[in-house]
């Protein structure tokens, strides 16, 4: 009963979207307002059915009805409640279940969100997300049902179970900010495609699709970090990215939307990349698709790709006939799209922004190749090739630096034209710094040369961020306030822009970790045997004993317990253990770690004690890693500062909207 | 103002010819990009990439494969999992791997040397290795190349036990 309410209720919502194509269609063509607002009412009420559809696969999971096929295969009874709600996104059904309801939330608030001034691509803007949204809810109604039930009429004594080591508060939160950043970007493509419709392409559409390009931005750059720090904490392996295909995918749209971010301000201000814009949001909802494709679709081998399912080759054919609509309607509206200036200087803020976007397109088109090497390569020579890390790494470096020089400079530069003179002088001082950082380094053992030029890079951006900073406080001062006064002010008057700063100093700081986990990463492995030591870098490890308990429902927990020692000095105390579900026999490894400002000193145990004074650990010592996650705070406290509404700039969207004609019912 | 100088300008020959200038700079400046681009694909890729074969396909090709780089899927057979200690600074973990879980007609042996024990490893998991052709048919697996299928993708099984995704081939990854 449950379960045919809740597919049911699927298809109601798949109905409701086709209704809203149709009306909005009709409404639009009959002039008819009316039928567009019911249009709309539809294109909402696809949010509570797909809530209700959601809300009773999880009423599924937490009562174990185990006749359904997905709750047999990703919950148990003794699966904790929280893991048996998360366990919606736990695999392919539930997830893309829980994809329309994000998708049809997205929607909702962009249909709901200033719909008088937005009406007139309110009908290309319901058309084009409702079309989406017809292709998911399909996906979910016909092929990967989540409230199918198992043939045969079997209904199993228990399920399988999550795995354990998705028994972590990052499932909680990973995988919807993730789902959050893919499907959010549906909404730019949207009021972009409804823009070039319409012809409507002044800046109304454009200020629209940045905040809510902004808002999927942030869900996305907050689902990679939190992938990272789940990894870090969970698999063991010391690290927190493997450039794995299923990463890459979520990787590429993040990149392409960056460069967007970065230059819609062009057109903004100069009305300049008009058809550039509107590529790089095409493309960017494109590779959204796309990376879905990667991971339903078990295309490219990857270690985190769902089961092999039959959704591919749709995926496939609607990438297929997106990227044509939007091809033919970017061809279309070429007229339109052309830049009203052309650059006047390949030394001002305009050419800035040009190399961000070029370097952002670049690594994007290099991730992309490599992504698909095994297909490219299949396809040219017969052999399916794959590159790895060392790969990626080799060809990525010197264009992240770059990028990372360029996020210092760019912000020096003025619109339309920069003097040399002028751009040399500010850079003298953050110069001098980078220098002596490096010099002091040098002299502390960093020897590696591209450690070196590292550094230097992200210190001289730095300092020229931190004098951004500092020029504006002063500025604020020099009228009288006092420097909170003037901090605070700062930030709230000028929110893209120095949120943005705030985005560009969480990065650098990320890319001090880098270079310091990357770099300097040091680990060894060694069996020890009750008092033995073992050593890594300033590190000694005294081996105590193993201590076994139960731990709760079908635990057992081995630990070994362990004193570190930094230059001699007892410096903590570590219990790394593992952890066995003995219904099922699986494994949990989970480390301990010394967690500094500086480094982390993280153990773990190679495998399951087998004797209470012989352990085998194996030790990471991973300098600066804590800095890649003080960085991930800062840059997402630079997005919020950045996406929070302005109440100067939506005054001035809503003018320019009453400006229009009042009757905008027709296009095309 | 300097939007009103400049856009004032519109239709006079100094711009026309710097616009064409621009677009020579441009060209210029695109190709220079592009060919940068290349080299740096071409230099990281060049000696570097690793094979993909399924486990038929490795022993079918073995002697061409010799020094090669491979990147080998299979699902794990869970009474080949053997995890040793040869003295206090050297471990062996090995296993066995197959195309197909329920015609295991070949097996590949694969040896990870220093490697921790994943917790992901046991029967009917999928690996993913990347490493080369060992002495006697053995896989040898890079350091940090023993890879095992994130565990929020498991459904692979059907209710009776049965991987549902049967076999790796060629055609199916």
């Amino acid at each position: 009963m449950i379960a045919d309410l809740g597919y049911f209720s699927l298809l109601f919502a798949l109905l409701a979207a086709v209704y809203a194509v149709g009306a909005a269609w009709y409404g639009h063509k009959s002039h008819n307002e009316r039928w567009l607002e019911s249009a709309r009412n539809a294109t909402l009420i696809t949010l509570p059915l797909t809530a209700l559809s959601s809300a009773l696969l999880i009423t599924l999971l937490l009562t174990n009805d185990f006749s359904i096929q997905y709750v047999w295969r990703v919950s148990s009874i003794e699966q904790p409640t929280y893991l048996k709600v998360t366990a919606l996104w736990g695999g392919q059904a539930g997830s893309l279940l829980f994809w329309n309801f994000l998708l049809a939330a997205f929607t909702a608030a962009a249909m709901a969100h200033k719909w008088d001034e937005q009406k007139p691509l309110m009908p290309y803007a319901i058309i084009v997300a409702s079309f989406t949204q017809i292709f998911f809810l399909s996906l979910s109604a016909f092929v990967e049902n989540p409230f199918a039930r198992i043939a045969g009429g079997i209904i199993p004594a228990n399920g399988n179970g999550l795995n354990p080591l998705l028994r972590h508060p990052g499932m909680i939160i990973h995988p919807p900010m993730l789902y959050l950043g893919f499907t959010g970007f549906t909404i730019p493509y949207t009021f972009a495609m409804a823009a070039l419709i319409s012809g409507r392409l002044d800046d109304t559409w454009i200020r629209t699709t940045r905040r809510w390009t902004l808002v999927a931005w942030l869900f996305l750059s907050l689902g990679l970090i939190l992938g990272g720090r789940w990894a870090y904490d969970v698999l063991g392996w010391g690290g927190y990215w493997g450039w794995d295909p299923v990463e890459n995918a979520s990787l590429i749209p993040w990149l392409s939307g960056t460069a967007f971010l970065h230059s819609v301000m062009i057109q903004e201000k100069r009305q300049m990349f008009k058809w550039w814009n509107m590529f790089l949001i095409v493309i960017t909802y494109l590779l959204v698709i796309y990376g879905t494709f990667i991971v339903r679709s078990g295309v490219i081998s990857s270690v985190h790709s769902f089961a092999q399912s039959a959704v591919g080759p749709l995926f496939f054919g609607f990438i297929a006939v997106m990227a044509l609509f939007s091809i033919y309607w970017i061809t279309k509206r070429r007229e339109d799209l052309k830049s009203e200036h052309t650059l006047a200087s390949f030394l001002s803020r305009e050419a800035a922004f040009l190399y961000n976007n070029f370097l952002f397109l670049a690594i994007l088109a290099i991730v992309f190749l490599f992504t698909n090497y095994p297909i490219i390569s299949e396809l040219f020579t017969g052999e399916r090739g794959f590159v790895g890390p060392p790969v990626y790494e080799r060809a990525l470096a010197p264009l992240f630096l770059l990028l990372l020089g360029l996020m210092g400079i760019a912000p020096l530069t003025m619109w339309y034209r920069t003097s040399l003179q002028r751009l040399g002088q500010a850079m003298v001082w953050p110069a001098v710094v980078a220098t002596v950082t490096i010099v002091v380094l040098f002299f502390l053992e960093v020897r590696l040369w591209a450690a070196l030029l590292g550094v230097w890079t992200i210190t001289f951006s730095m300092v020229l961020t931190l004098v951004e900073f500092g020029k504006g406080t002063q500025a604020r001062m020099r009228r009288g306030e006092n420097f909170f006064t003037a901090f605070s002010n700062l930030m709230a008057r000028s929110r893209r822009r120095y949120g943005g700063y705030w985005i560009h100093l969480g990065v650098l700081v990320m890319a001090y970790g880098v270079i310091g986990v990357e770099l300097y990463q040091q680990e060894t492995q060694r069996q020890l045997q009750a008092g033995e030591i073992v050593a890594l870098g300033a590190y000694e490890v005294q081996f105590l004993n193993v201590m076994q308990r139960p731990g709760p429902d079908d635990l057992i927990i081995t630990e070994a317990v362990l004193d570190v020692y930094k230059n001699g000095r007892l410096v903590a105390t570590l219990t790394p253990r593992r952890e066995i579900y003995t219904r099922t026999g699986q494994p949990m490894t989970i480390p301990d770690a010394r967690s500094t400002f500086f480094e982390d000193f993280y153990v773990l145990l190679a495998e399951q004690p087998t004797s209470p004074t012989a352990v085998t650990l194996r030790l990471f010592l991973n300098p600066l890693i804590n800095w890649v996650w003080a960085g991930g705070f800062i840059f997402v406290l630079g997005t919020l500062i950045a996406a929070w509404p302005d109440p100067v700039e939506d005054k001035i969207t809503a003018v320019r909207a009453r400006q229009r004609p009042a009757v905008a019912l027709t296009g095309d | 103002m300097a939007d009103v100088s400049w856009t004032n300008e519109s239709g006079s020959s100094a711009l026309l010819s710097n616009k064409s200038n621009n677009r020579v700079k441009f060209a210029i400046g695109g190709l220079l990009m592009f060919a940068a681009i290349v080299f740096l694909v071409v230099n990281a890729v060049r000696g570097n990439t690793q094979l993909y074969k399924t486990v038929a396909e490795f022993y079918s090709q073995q002697e061409e494969l010799q020094g090669r780089d491979l990147r080998v899927a299979g699902w794990v057979m869970g009474d080949s999992i053997k995890f040793t200690q040869i003295d206090a600074a050297t471990s062996q973990l090995e296993f066995e791997i197959v195309d197909d879980y329920y015609n295991p007609n070949l097996r590949l042996k694969v040896i990870a040397m220093n490697e921790p024990m994943p917790d992901l490893l046991q029967d009917q998991a999928q690996a993913l290795v990347e490493g080369r052709a060992g002495e006697g048919g053995v896989f040898l697996v890079n350091p940090g190349g023993l890879m095992l299928k994130c565990p929020t993708r498991y459904e692979e099984l059907d209710p009776a036990g049965h991987p549902s995704g049967v076999t790796f081939s060629s055609n199916n990854q």
